[in-house]
């Protein structure tokens, strides 16, 4: 179980994130969708610490951690037990896909290379790029190197994966294929947190939405409940270019 | 003047004789310097409080020095102290039993090591914040990242600049002649009181400095292939 409370962070005098809290339940599928700016990206990233929180409590498993005063363990810790997909892909430039996925499993989880090697091909067979093994990431395409991101993350076998716009720097062409493996990785039970613009995609896949604007969750609910019934203004006129009026029911 | 081949082949061969000389105070100091810039711009990089500020301040006011001055300074330095720092180490020896070449690799390392962690930190700067998110988005901690993603990806794009500064060390080593260490120069040109014919020593010692750096920029180059597989792409 994943719990975030009363989570606060500024850059400088921009309060990105106001007081946002989301409660995760294992196994669940949650999307936050909201325009740019509206802090979904950084508290993604306030979760792995990428981003320092200024204020808050996050609880993953059985570690909790104050994010006002946070040791270099604790963000240890918490990294070891969440995996992150970039939306840039994030993959180690100088080694190769089955590299990738091997480099967690061997130093952090200090697997013995030959039982990392078996678990990052299976992986890497699992998202359909066994046969891509020994290549770099400058020769894989752009969903290629998002799908290894994937497996890397998935290799690692995390209490959550936090995904940041999979799919938002691919081309309309390599979006489906990467979003064929995100929904397996959703059918296998993996907790997630997925930040994207894919509407039909959220509806899909997700057992919750969460709609952000301006540093603060406005509303969160069912797939159903945000998409066909919004019952905020705000959600509604976000939405309202995504979704035609033929598609609301009551 | 006409051109003495003869008098040419014997400052020649004494330069060659003194080669070790710079060999030695070229690779001495390229190691140290490389260690010790490397130090200071992983400091700089990672913006560690009151050292990357102190450093920062230091190279750029130690880059205004020239070898030759700092070389005849700290020179000076020795051995007007000399006395007072040997009996505060208890060390017996007299001045003239230790070998100025200290002071050179004193002066030198100095030198390089602010010059080498000005190339390293351009190559750091180079690297995409997004590789130091990957590595610690897995569970890396700072150091593991630095070592294991890093700086793997640091050294081809160091390598053209380091290989640059490395020659700039072995001119540099020329200018322990200032303060009378016998090198690749000062040996070709001991020849030459006898036979004046000082444009033949001065050029053997071009020629041996020449051949050195020539031979150090084609081994590093055969090198360079070695760490460099990954950036080839398919097309």
């Amino acid at each position: 179980m994943i719990e975030i409370t009363n989570l606060k962070k500024s850059f400088g005098k921009h309060e990105v994130l106001k007081d946002v809290s989301l409660k995760i339940k294992k196994g669940e599928v949650v999307t936050i969708i909201g325009p740019s700016g509206s802090g979904k990206t950084t508290f993604l990233r306030c979760i792995n610490f990428l981003e320092k929180a200024d204020d808050g409590k996050l609880t993953i498993g059985d570690i909790s951690v104050d994010l006002k005063k946070t040791k270099k363990k604790e963000i240890l810790n918490v990294r070891r037990k969440t995996a992150f997909v970039f939306q840039n892909y994030g993959l180690f430039s100088h080694k190769t896909a089955i590299q990738n996925v091997m480099e967690g499993l061997v130093v952090v989880k200090k697997i013995p290379r030959d039982e990392a090697k078996r678990i990052g091909e299976n992986v890497l067979d699992w998202v359909g790029l066994l046969d891509k093994k020994d290549y770099y990431p400058s020769q894989l395409s752009g969903g290629q190197q998002q799908r290894v991101g994937i497996a890397r993350a998935v290799a690692l076998d995390p209490e959550v994966i936090l995904f940041d716009e999979p799919t938002s720097a691919l081309d309309p062409e390599l979006v489906g294929e990467t979003l064929d493996v995100i929904k397996k990785v959703a059918k296998k039970g993996i907790t997630m947190v997925v930040v994207t613009h894919e509407m039909a995609f959220a509806e899909e896949v997700s057992n919750k939405v969460i709609f952000m604007d301006g540093g603060k969750v406005v509303e969160e609910g069912t797939p159903k409940e945000i998409f066909m019934r919004p019952k905020e203004e705000r959600t509604k006129e976000f939405l309202s270019r995504f979704i035609t009026k033929d598609m609301y029911y009551i | 003047m006409a051109f003495d081949l003869e008098n040419f082949l014997k400052s020649l061969q004494e330069a060659i004789n003194y080669l070790p000389v710079t060999i030695k105070l070229t690779v001495v100091t390229f190691v140290f310097s490389l260690i010790i810039g490397s130090v200071i711009a992983i400091i700089r990089n990672y913006n560690i409080p009151l050292l990357s500020e102190f450093f920062a301040f230091f190279v750029t006011v130690y880059n205004g020095l020239p070898l030759m001055v700092a070389l005849v300074i700290y020179n000076l330095l020795y051995m007007n102290y000399y006395s007072r720092i040997a009996s505060f180490f208890h060390i017996s020896k007299a001045i003239s039993d230790i070998s100025p070449i200290y002071v050179g690799y004193f002066a030198l390392i100095m030198s390089s090591s602010c010059i080498y962690s000005e190339t390293i930190r351009g190559a750091l700067k180079s690297i995409d914040k997004l590789q130091y998110e990957a590595g610690y988005s897995i569970g890396l901690n700072k150091f593991q990242t630095l070592r294991r993603i890093i700086i793997p990806q640091l050294i081809p794009v160091a390598l053209p600049g380091l290989t640059n500064n490395l020659v700039g060390t072995i001119k540099g080593s020329n200018l322990v002649s200032a303060i009378g260490i016998l090198e690749v120069m000062g040996g070709a040109i001991t020849p030459c009181a006898i036979s004046y014919s000082y444009l033949e020593g001065y050029l053997a010692a071009a020629v041996v400095y020449w051949g050195f750096s020539a031979a150090l920029e084609f081994l590093i180059k055969r090198g360079e292939h070695y760490g460099t597989r990954y950036r080839r792409s398919l097309a």
